[in-house]
């Protein structure tokens, strides 16, 4: 049976929802489901290009935990996932204009376009919905 | 992840074994196979890690 596309818009770029989104994604789509994740708000600055990890991943209770027990790095998990199975990543379109940001500001390799809202829930409508 | 991606690399019918300290992965990972169709030689507890054989069955 083939199943259902997740779906799972990322808003908060606290460490600990990024982390839950990329092993969510990652996860799905190395178990045979394909997986689209729209990136908005401020969780488009953990995607920044160049950032250190303590710079990029920081706020909630489990930041702290998370980095001393070495959880596997978010951005790489996402990569693994685009490699291993059918995982996409979309942009914000809004979150880009309002940073002035074109997609190149954001890590090689990640994203497949900038999408705008609109897109991303028609596209959803079949699937399951999760946010962040 | 790693195993994962080893799989994709191995002939049907190889086994892998994965060793590690993390009891989530003792749960994960035949859960996985599960869920995508391989299948499970084994799971042991030893000295302070897990030994998960896993056979590539397509």
């Amino acid at each position: 049976m083939a199943s259902n596309t997740l779906y799972i818009l990322l808003c908060s770029g606290e460490h600990e929802k990024v982390q839950m989104a990329a092993m969510m994604a990652s996860v799905a789509a190395v178990s045979e489901r394909p997986v689209e994740v729209f990136v908005s708000m401020n969780a488009i600055h953990a995607f920044e290009k160049g950032l250190s990890a303590d710079k990029r991943y920081h706020g909630g209770a489990y930041s702290k935990l998370l980095k001393e027990k070495k959880a596997p790095d978010p951005l790489t998990l996402f990569r693994q996932g685009r490699e291993l199975g059918d995982l996409k990543l979309w942009a914000c379109s809004m979150a880009l204009d309002v940073q002035g940001w074109e997609l190149d500001k954001l890590e090689d390799g990640l994203f497949d376009e900038a999408l705008g809202l609109t897109k991303f829930l028609s596209d959803a409508e079949t699937g399951q919905f999760v946010t962040l | 992840m790693e195993l994962i991606a080893k799989l994709k690399l191995v002939n049907v019918g190889d086994e892998i074994e994965v060793l590690s300290s993390d009891k989530g992965s003792a749960n994960d990972i035949p859960e996985w196979v599960k869920k995508v169709h391989h299948e499970m030689v084994g799971i042991t507890q030893q000295d302070g890690y897990w030994s998960i054989v896993v056979r590539k069955a397509k």
